[in-house]
């Protein structure tokens, strides 16, 4: 049976792993390595490395963060979004280390591009992030590079119809850092109704996650900052959700 | 055989350096390389992979890695095949139009159904007896695909259900594919690679 996923994820600013308040407040935690051996030590099933600052600031993905970690030999799948502006540099990104890239802002504002990355590794290996808002019944999605929401729309989704890109990255970015807050009707207004979701941003409670792996279209949950706090978190959080739907925890290195 | 050495087979697609470590940590010497020369004193040849088919094929064919390897399968050398790696085993492919595989396993590889990928870690159901998967059957592993291979279950010794059941692990003589990576599957993953690798070169 397929398993649905715990994703830690590493929020990255300025090449340091931070704390993420709702897209406008971060605090460093140390360097992102440290960050990814933990996770890979305690099982998650899945590394999601977010660089926040790189689309913003036109740097390109940080292929030197991507290389170390790839060279840690890191036994946990690693994801990597953040400045993808080609489909050389979405290449460069799977040499450097990683087995999937998430898109952002370019899935906007060059599609072919996505087209190209997909045709190059992929669409498996394709991740679409949407950083969603809830407002008056409708979704709507923030364009981080200006600050500014706007409605969710059709052509929004189009490479996720024409399976360019394999999973939704729904990011609740308002909600994020914030300890249960997730917004469920992100989930419930979401249009594509066959698109897998990996759902992030405010998710850090059990029994809230054990609520999200239960619908059927959530196939993984990300999770971050609560993950850094306390030795084998990872493990912790997989107990206390308990369920077949993850995979168990492991067991070294904790108590039973 | 006192110490394996195991050639990982570089043409220029992906990132080696998880399966060299898995394989270091295990404690085997591995040698990446293109370069025939280098890859004639290995002990097992490793195929890797990650990306699509057609991109793929086409990085060994411009190397001429595909004669070598065809050649090295006729010699009755140890070889793995690893996701994408396993699929270039096969005779074909469909992903991005159609291709020519390796042809070192009848079969062919098509598209998923839907929901026409399949990601995340699922387990692995031994449906032929075989010593190297024995220890593995109902182990999870991880998976990050959209196409499998299809063709003649004698070559079958694994299947995974996603939807549809797929072979997950194929075997043809001292030929191995396996369609998830053991290299990111934590100790499942070592596991299985201790018993592949083991196997295979004392087979």
């Amino acid at each position: 049976m397929l398993k649905k996923r715990l994703v830690g994820v590493i929020t990255v600013k300025d090449g340091w792993a931070v704390q993420s308040f709702g897209y406008r407040r971060h605090l460093p935690l140390g360097h992102p390595e440290y960050l990814a051996e933990n996770l890979d030590r305690w099982g998650a099933d899945e590394i999601l490395v977010l660089s926040i600052d790189r689309t913003r600031r036109d740097l390109g993905p940080d292929l030197d963060l991507v290389r170390r970690l790839g060279g840690m030999g890191l036994s946990t799948p690693l994801s990597y979004g953040g400045g993808i502006r080609t489909v050389a540099e979405a290449g460069a990104i799977i040499q450097a280390g990683a087995e999937r890239v998430c898109v952002d802002a370019i899935m906007r504002l060059n599609a072919p591009v996505v087209r190209g990355i997909s045709a190059l590794i992929g669409a498996q290996a394709v991740i679409g992030a949407l950083p969603l808002s809830s407002v008056l019944g409708g979704l709507e999605l923030l364009d981080y590079t200006s600050g500014r929401s706007s409605p969710l729309t059709v052509g929004d989704l189009s490479l996720f119809d024409a399976r360019v890109v394999s999973e939704a990255l729904i990011i609740d970015w308002r909600n994020e850092g914030y300890v249960g807050a997730f917004d469920n009707d992100l989930i419930r207004l979401f249009p594509a109704v066959d698109v897998p979701l990996i759902v992030f941003g405010g998710v850090n409670r059990a029994t809230q996650l054990e609520k999200l792996l239960e619908l059927e279209r959530v196939a993984a949950v990300g999770v971050g900052n609560v993950l850094s706090y306390r030795e084998h978190a990872v493990q912790i959080l997989k107990r206390q959700t308990g369920g077949a739907r993850l995979r168990p925890a492991l067991s070294v290195g904790i108590s039973r | 055989m006192s110490k394996i050495t195991v050639g990982i087979v570089d043409y220029g697609v992906g990132n080696h350096a998880s399966v060299r470590h898995a394989l270091n940590d295990l404690g085997w010497r591995c040698r990446t390389s293109g370069e025939a020369a280098v890859l004639d004193a290995c002990d097992l040849l490793l195929l890797p992979g990650v990306g699509a088919f057609r991109p793929a094929i086409e990085a060994i064919r411009a190397r001429s890695l595909d004669t070598y390897l065809v050649e090295q399968a006729e010699r009755n050398r140890p070889l793995l095949g690893v996701c994408l790696g396993m699929q270039l085993l096969a005779q074909a492919s469909y992903e991005g139009g159609f291709s020519h595989g390796l042809g070192l396993v009848p079969g062919e590889v098509v598209e998923l159904p839907p929901p026409h990928w399949h990601i995340g870690w699922n387990t692995i159901d031994q449906v032929q007896t075989d010593p190297l998967f024995r220890a593995s059957d109902g182990q999870a592993f991880y998976f990050n695909h959209s196409y499998a291979y299809r063709g003649p279950i004698e070559f079958q010794i694994c299947r995974t259900t996603a939807g549809e059941e797929f072979a997950s692990a194929i075997r043809k003589g001292r030929i191995v594919g396996v369609q998830f990576h053991p290299e990111k599957s934590q100790a499942a993953g070592r596991s299985l690679l201790r018993q592949l690798i083991g196997g295979l070169c004392d087979a």
